[in-house]
């Protein structure tokens, strides 16, 4: 649970379900943190359908607090949210919630994280949101590193059988003579193996395929 | 150093003297390891100088003020380095003008908005940039200039500038403020017209400039060096359509993909009424009279803000 919820507390009446809008374009990662967030009974998790500006949603759902990738370029119109819903000019609200936590929006801010607050004042209990998404969004970042890597090594194990295939119509040898020599060649240079099979292909050109 | 200073900007004709600072080998010349920032838009500006996310951004000074002041939640400790572009803004509606000309100030003024207005099927839907810039100013001043009242008679909108030309293409936005290119870009496409600008309502305001975060006094005088000598390159005549060249490309290949026939014409005085003027000079008291005068009359900020800025 990410609050202490008084509805637990005997005797202190029930207080309504916060309302937390999940503004992140990438829809994998919106709905995660939504499933995350909904554990807590406290909480009214909400999510902007793809395609709606954020400051339609906010207007709709009229959220306690917002959760938003900054990557959104439509995340300005949070700063003019009460000019542009009120007749007057008015100093906007929308704040970010954590002020007395400097190290924790800048760790948020680090991995494309931020938090607004669009009532006068600030929800007390905001900071494990913000940290809970802080989490998820780590756990993203470095599956989407893992993924790169591996993507990286099957396009490197590519080159490597294709120079391999090229090496061996050329010169007449084994695949295990072929790779030998793209080993002995890279360690020869101070190369990856996948470098060399990269120049022997471009040397010698790419028609390795049978 | 330990790692180069990040500076943040947005894809527009006035950030261009930091990129041709990077393109050209200006920082390199100067000590300087920079890295350049494209941010989405200008909350991703201020909220980076705030948070420590970048160390210096080519900002207006509305928006720079208010970072400053903690308005948008967290105080920055910034200063303008020194000042990189003055006018440039356009006032563009969508849809044909009732008259030939920009719109002058007056009655004539307010019977060309009537005029389009009843061509509309709604309130005005006009953007700008950001609450906190010098285009909403500008708006406001010029919708003062022709009797029209902001609060009332339109609907103001926000947005970033690059996203203005698909906005007006899908009718989601009448018109509004914007910085270069995008003004004339929407002009050249067919999608607006100009009726006014920097020149008409302020003429020579300053526009963009370079504050810097305290935590990089150090390097200050070496960027503004840089940055000097950048302004210089821009100002030249003969450079224009190497720097009109140089935004255009994909940001990938150092430019910020800005349309390129547009990005030229708003370096071209004799091509629009409202060019891009690149100045580097130090940020004057007088640059910030009418904005803080304005900023004031709006409520954003009060005489202690004024003090505590010293502006």
């Amino acid at each position: 649970m990410f609050t202490d919820d008084p509805a637990d507390i005997p005797g202190r009446p029930a207080r309504p379900p916060m309302t937390v809008l999940v503004a992140d374009e990438n829809t994998r990662r919106a709905r995660a943190l939504s499933d995350d967030l909904r554990a807590d009974p406290s909480l009214r998790v909400l999510s902007i359908p793809a395609g709606t500006a954020l400051i339609d949603a906010v207007r709709r759902y009229q959220p306690d607090v917002i959760l938003v990738d900054m990557g959104r370029a439509d995340r300005d119109a949070l700063d003019s949210i009460r000019a542009l819903s009120q007749p007057a000019l008015e100093r906007p609200v929308a704040l970010f919630v954590d002020r007395d936590d400097v190290e924790l929006m800048e760790t948020a801010f680090d991995i494309g994280i931020c938090s607004y607050n669009v009532l006068e004042a600030p929800p007390d209990d905001v900071k494990p949101l913000l940290r809970a998404a802080i989490a998820l969004y780590t756990r993203f970042q470095r599956t989407r590193g893992e993924l790169t890597e591996a993507q990286r090594q099957l396009a490197e194990q590519k080159l490597i059988d294709q120079a391999k295939r090229l090496f061996m119509k050329n010169e007449n040898t084994t695949e295990d003579q072929a790779y030998r020599w793209f080993r002995r060649r890279a360690m020869q240079t101070a190369q990856r193996i996948a470098a060399v099979a990269a120049d022997y292909l471009a040397a010698h050109g790419r028609d390795g395929t049978p | 150093m330990t790692r180069p200073l990040r500076i943040g900007l947005l894809r527009l004709t006035d950030s261009a003297p930091v990129v041709i600072a990077r393109n050209h080998g200006l920082f390199a010349r100067h000590d300087i390891a920079a890295e350049i920032v494209v941010s989405p838009s200008w909350s991703n500006i201020a909220d980076g100088l705030a948070w420590k996310m970048l160390d210096a951004a080519v900002i207006f000074p509305p928006l720079a003020i208010m970072t400053a002041l903690g308005r948008r939640g967290h105080p920055a400790s910034l200063r303008p380095l020194c000042t990189l572009s003055r006018g440039g803004n356009t006032l563009i509606l969508r849809g044909t003008n009732p008259l030939a000309t920009p719109w002058p100030a007056g009655a004539q003024g307010r019977q060309a908005f009537d005029r389009w207005r009843h061509t509309m099927d709604r309130r005005p839907r006009l953007a700008v940039v950001h609450m906190y810039s010098t285009h909403l100013l500008i708006l406001r001043r010029f919708l003062g200039m022709i009797g029209v009242d902001m609060d009332s008679e339109i609907e103001l909108v926000v947005m970033p500038p690059a996203d203005m030309i698909g906005a007006l293409a899908d009718r989601a936005i009448d018109g509004g403020c914007v910085g270069p290119s995008w003004g004339t870009e929407a002009c050249l496409r067919g999608l607006g017209f100009l009726v006014g600008g920097s020149s008409t309502v302020m003429p020579s305001h300053l526009e963009k400039l370079l504050v810097i975060s305290d935590t990089i006094t150090d390097s200050a005088d070496r960027l503004k060096a840089a940055l000097h000598d950048a302004v210089f390159y821009c100002r030249a005549r003969e450079n224009r359509q190497a720097i009109a060249h140089d935004l255009a490309r994909p940001p990938e290949e150092g430019g910020l993909a800005l349309p390129a026939r547009a990005t030229l014409a708003t370096l071209d005085e004799t091509t629009t009424p409202e060019p891009v003027t690149f100045v580097a000079e130090n940020v004057t008291n007088p640059d910030y009279e009418w904005i803080t005068q304005d900023m004031s009359a709006l409520g954003w900020i009060d005489k202690n803000d004024r003090q505590t800025l010293r502006i």
